[in-house]
Parts: structure tokens; sequence; C-alpha cells
């Protein structure tokens, strides 16, 4: 669940880098070099700098680089974090690659952390011992994470967002709570909802899975990364786009379907719409800066949820700062850290709520799920889903 | 210079003209083997690639791309709004380049500023702020509504967003080609053709418009060429189907992983391109012939 396409916060359009964010971070960063500064130049060059890597949005990385780094710099003299943007769709599984590489030929890869790379992204690098298997006797704080996001020993998850409905509920007095009531909803208010394009963000595709899940008996589990096969797949979606059809004259515009995850939430905010699917994180956010309308509320469908998934980081064997990384990995999972990233870019918490201040839990029960389904990512349910979405239910070409 | 070498043929003239020629070699060298090692030669094994198929020579990609109605319906959408952003970038262009041309009001300046403006946004920048502006509850939508016009349809997510969000950012190219074509019409001409009696409209028909001829054709090939490669503007602008060949291409490659389909796409919308790069070489060349010979 981790394409960074997909789950980006900001994707194409960018335009979410927070004002208020940024404004902070610069003050932090203020700080840290006049604290920087002051520091002698040999402690300095003492300093033992980890190497992290980051794909991630703007939001994140901003975040990392101007709010984490100085406040774990702080927290552990002695260690510097060198941030390396490697933004772009999967620029992460392009180091990995080189990791595995460097793996091979039993050289420095000069990556000591992955901000996120799940080592199932590319085949083989969990199994050639490229990526160190993690614990609490290493990590203590991965104890407090939830037993659903350590699929694997590799990966750490640190933080995570759902898809779920943002709605103006001045204009929604009574949110549908289930996929039929949903759909009754969207057709009864016609023109009042929307999703994004299901490949340019996972707002939208995360919509549309939703339907694939409803037409197969609310069974996730149909859906896996092995078990692909293009007959079994082309029967077991075509029931979703009969469903979408169906839903199409009743969405804005007649099926306008907007080019990603902010997109979207534009056509929101500007009050077009008064639903749409969206990320947790995104939709947080745009309510905390006052970019969407202050009565939007989130809501999660009881009967089953819309997909999401945890951003997991993940640790290079080859890292000679194996100390320093384990700090920082430990450092990631406190529930003051966590509660930072809540606060700050809306991301759900790596660790389990319990272990979280209990109003912040309050804040957010209505888009707290129990369950947080999930799709395969990028592989081939997702090419047959893109592919079929465009011929069967976006096309203007009769329907065959 | 050289051009005087090229048409000599004594002896003289013929060592003179192949000193003249290895100059003239030495000095595209460079850039030549920049552009046949990094385009060209990719390029042809892109392209040999999609006439492949399990090792063999097979028409196999052309038969499935001609074969989806998908994707003839996506090359003849990118065809469409290519050519009628094009029409309509020329009619706007030919305006205010005539204006700037002929005008004497003070406003030139301003217009000018305000036509060349695009060159410095980048595409992203337009496409978002043409969606609050043309997009539903955008300005035009929202001044409509206050003079009590509610029947606006908007283009935001339509075939006409991509043509408007791309006239708007072509426009200074286009602008800039013909005013450098207007610059050569002669004011002389156009006096003495008013002495003669002749309207606006035969100025503009005899003189005007065959002097600015060529620099209309290179505006429109190189418009053209533009358009048809642009992603931004109808990937945010545009509708979700069907397709310009760009996005069609990016999504073919990256999210389907079919990168024979992708590299036959472009393939196609190649053979599309090298029409018009054929008639703007023609053209140039032409030029560089014609003043060869004023040369002499």
């Amino acid at each position: 669940m981790a394409n960074r396409m997909e789950r980006s916060n900001t994707d194409i359009s960018a335009g979410g880098i927070s004002r208020r964010l940024f404004l902070k971070g610069t003050a932090a960063g203020a700080v840290g070099s006049i604290a920087l500064g002051g520091r002698s130049v040999i402690a300095y060059a003492d300093a033992q700098t980890i190497n992290i890597v980051s794909d991630g949005d703007t939001n994140v990385t901003d975040w990392w680089t101007n709010t984490l780094k100085p406040q774990f710099e702080a927290a552990n003299p002695g260690y510097s974090l060198n941030i390396v943007i490697t933004r772009a769709d999967g620029g992460n599984d392009v180091v990995a690659e080189r990791v595995v590489a460097a793996k091979k030929t039993d050289t420095d890869p000069k990556v000591d952390y992955f901000e996120e790379f799940d080592p199932r992204r590319v085949p083989g690098s969990a199994e050639s011992g490229a990526f160190m298997a993690l614990d609490e006797s290493k990590i203590p704080n991965l104890a407090l994470t939830s037993k659903a996001g350590r699929e694997t020993p590799y990966i750490i998850p640190y933080r995570g967002s759902q898809v779920l409905l943002a709605y103006d509920s001045a204009k929604v007095p009574n949110v549908p709570k289930t996929w039929p009531d949903l759909v009754a909803w969207i057709k009864a208010n016609p023109g009042q909802f929307i999703y994004g394009r299901p490949d340019k963000g996972g707002s939208g595709k995360n919509f549309v899975v939703r339907a694939i899940h409803e037409a197969n008996g609310r069974d996730p589990s149909l859906f896996r990364v092995d078990n692909f096969n293009a007959d079994d797949a082309k029967k077991r979606l075509a029931p979703a786009w009969a469903i979408l059809n169906d839903l199409q004259p009743s969405l804005y515009d007649k099926g306008a379907y907007p080019a990603g995850n902010n997109p979207t939430l534009q056509l929101y905010a500007s009050g077009t719409v008064a639903m749409v699917s969206a990320w947790s994180d995104m939709a947080l956010q745009g309510i905390s800066q006052g970019v969407l309308p202050p009565t939007t509320k989130l809501v999660q469908l009881t009967d089953l949820g819309f997909c999401g998934g945890y951003a997991w980081s993940s640790i290079p064997s080859m890292t000679s700062k194996t100390d320093g990384v384990y700090k920082l990995a430990d450092f990631m999972l406190t529930p003051e850290i966590q509660t930072r990233m809540i606060a700050d870019f809306g991301a759900f918490p790596g660790i389990e709520w319990k272990h979280l201040p209990p109003d912040l839990e309050a804040k957010y029960k209505d888009v707290i799920a129990d369950s947080v389904p999930s799709f395969p990512d990028g592989g081939d349910w997702t090419a047959a889903l893109n592919d079929g979405w465009y011929s069967n239910v976006a096309t203007t070409l009769a329907r065959g | 210079m050289t051009a005087v070498a090229l048409s000599d043929v004594s002896p003289r003239g013929a060592r003179q003209r192949r000193r003249a020629l290895a100059r003239a070699a030495l000095l595209v060298a460079p850039a030549l083997t920049l552009v046949i090692v990094l385009i060209v030669v990719p390029a042809v094994l892109s392209m040999g690639g999609t006439f492949f198929s399990e090792g063999r020579f097979s028409l196999v990609n052309y038969r499935e791309f001609f074969g989806s109605p998908l994707s003839v319906q996506n090359l003849w959408f990118t065809i469409g709004v290519t050519l009628v952003s094009l029409v309509l970038l020329l009619g706007i262009g030919l305006a205010i380049a005539l204006y700037l041309r002929f005008s004497h009001s003070r406003l030139v300046a301003a217009i000018q500023i305000l036509a060349l403006f695009p060159l410095f946004v980048p595409s992203i920048v337009a496409s978002f702020a043409l969606i609050r502006f043309l997009g539903p509850g955008g300005w035009v939508p929202t001044l409509l509504r206050a003079v009590g016009v509610t029947a606006y349809q908007t283009p935001y997510l339509h075939a006409s967003g991509a043509v408007i969000g791309l006239v708007w950012q072509e426009l200074p190219m286009i602008v800039l080609m013909l005013m450098a074509g207007l610059a050569q019409v002669s004011n002389r001409a156009i006096e003495a053709a008013r002495d003669c009696g002749a309207g606006s409209a035969t100025v503009f028909v005899h003189i005007i418009f065959p002097t600015i001829l060529r620099s209309v054709v290179v505006a429109c090939c190189i418009g053209f060429l533009d358009i048809i490669g642009s992603f931004t503007v109808p990937y945010i602008l545009g509708p979700a189907a069907p397709q310009m060949m760009s996005i069609y291409m990016q999504r073919s490659f990256s999210e389907l992983h079919r990168a024979a389909t992708a590299e036959t796409q472009a393939a196609v919308t190649f053979a599309v391109c090298v029409v018009v790069g054929a008639i703007y070489t023609a053209c140039v060349f032409r030029d560089s012939v014609d003043n060869a010979e004023l040369a002499q």
C-alpha cells in the first residue's frame, strides 16, 4: 500500500505544502541552525550522519527536514540526519535496487534508512538479505505498533492513512454509512458526488476498489499480490464496472472525473459537490488549514471500510550505523513524535491508538476504522483495475 | 559567405568549398553527435522494437493499436484537440500580432506584456489557475450568475478545457513568431497600396499575408508539435476519456507496465509528427536556400 503516486498527499498538483507547517519548519530550522552555529566544527564533523531516502510527497519530506530532523538531532547529540529526497513515483524502488546490488557485491550502499519502502516492492530484496529483520530487541517501541501493521519482519509501520468520505455536514444531514446507502444517496443527489481517476490518486482508486469489494462479497482477501489471473480478474471486475456505470449519470457533470487527489478535493472545497472520497491525511490537513469548509466532516463506511495502509520504513542490512538507525526508528515510534505527526499532517499513527493521548483518539473516532482493508498495490491487480476502468467506465465509446 | 563559395565551380572555388564544408561540419559536429547519441539512436531502437514480437518481425503491436477502438479514439482526439487549438491560436495570435505591429496606441506595451505573460507561467500553475477561473465555482460562473446567466457549462474536465489551456499556454510563442514575420512587412509597400486605394482587407490579403505566410506555416508546425506533445494541461484540465496520446502513453507505460504498447503509441504519434516536421523542414530549408540566393 505504498504507491507514492497513490498515497501522495499532494500528488501532481503539489499544492499542498502547508504554509503553517512551512513557517513552523522554517522557524525550527532557524533555531536548529543557530544551535549548529554554536557547536564546534570538530563536534559537527564527528557527528554520525544517517542517510535517509524519502520519495514521499512535499508534506512528508518537509516535515522530516524541518520538524523531525532538528528534534531528533537535539534529542540525540552526535547524530545528524541527511534527508535525501528521491521524489518521483517509486523513487525509492530504484534506490532499493541499488541497495540489493550493493549487498551482492558487499559494498556500502550509502543509504542507512528508507523513510518509506516495503522490500516486497522489489522482489527478492528481502530474501537477498539486503534488509534487516527487525524486532523489539533492536527497536523497543516496535512493541507499541499494531500486529496488523507488521506484515513482515523487515518493515516498520510508522504512519498510515485511509480513504474515507469527506462531506459537507451543512448539505448532508444524514450521511450514508454503508455502501448501499452511499449508492442511494448518490442517486438521490445527482451531481453532488465525485471520485478521482483511479490511476491518478488513491482516493479515486480506493473508491473503485470498494466497488470491486462490493461486487465480490466484500471480501478483500480475494485480491492478493500472488493470486492474479487474467480470466479470473475479468470475471471479478466486470460486476464492479456495472456498479460504477450505474452511478455515472448521477455523478458530478455526469462523470467528469478529476485528475488526482487534490483536484477532487478542490471540487469539494469550491462547493461544487457535497461529498468526495479522500485520503484521511489530506482531508484532516485541509480542515486544519481551513482549505476545506469548516462544516466538513469525515466518515468511514461501516460495512467495509475503504482501503488504506501504512507507510513502512525499512533499514538496509549493510548500514554501518546500526545504533543510529535503531535510535531513529525508535524515536519515530515514540508517542510524542506520533502525536506530532498526527497534528502536523494528519497522518494516522503507526503505533496503536491506546498508546496515544485519549483526547486525540476521541477527536478522530469517526475516522478510525476497526480494520483497514487493502488491495494489492502496483502489480497486476492494479493494472487490471486501471485498464478496466478506462475501457469500461470512463470511456465515451459504446460499451461492449 | 559559404553560399558564395558553393556556387563557384573553379578549382580554387572547389578547394574553398571543401574548406567551408569542413568548417561547417566541425561547427555542427558537437550538437549533431549529441542529438544522434541521445535522441536518434534510442528513438530508432525503440521504434524498431515495435516491429518485433517475441524476437520475430511482426506487426502485432500495430494490429493491437489500430484494432483497439480506445487507442484509435485517443489518437483522433489528440489530433482533433491539436488542430482546434491551432486554429484558435492562429486566429487570436494573428489578431494580437497585427495589432502590436500596426497600432500606435499607448496600450501596445501593455497588450504585449499580457500576450507574452503565459511564457513565464509554468503549465501546472496555469492549469490550476484556469480551474479557479473557469471551473465550477470559479470567477467566470460566479460573475455570470451575478448577471443572471445560469446555463454555464464549465469546460473543466472536458475537451474544451484542454483546448483553452493549450491556447493560453502556446499563445506567446505564436505571437512572437508572427511578429517576427510581420517585422518583414514593408511599410512602404503598405503605404503604396493604400495610395492606390486598397482597403485594409486588400492590404492584408495581397501584401501582409504573402509576406508572413512562411512565418505562419512555421508557427503552425511548431505549435502543432508543442501541443501534440503536451501533457500537464490536458492531464489536469481535460476529460478522463478520451485522452491525449501523451497521457495515454504514460498510463500504458507506468500504470499498466506495457512498454511495447506505450512504444507503439509513441511511434504512431511520432508518425503524425513526422508529417508536420517534414513541412517545417521543407519550409525552413527553402527559406535558407532563398536567403542563399539573395546573398549572391
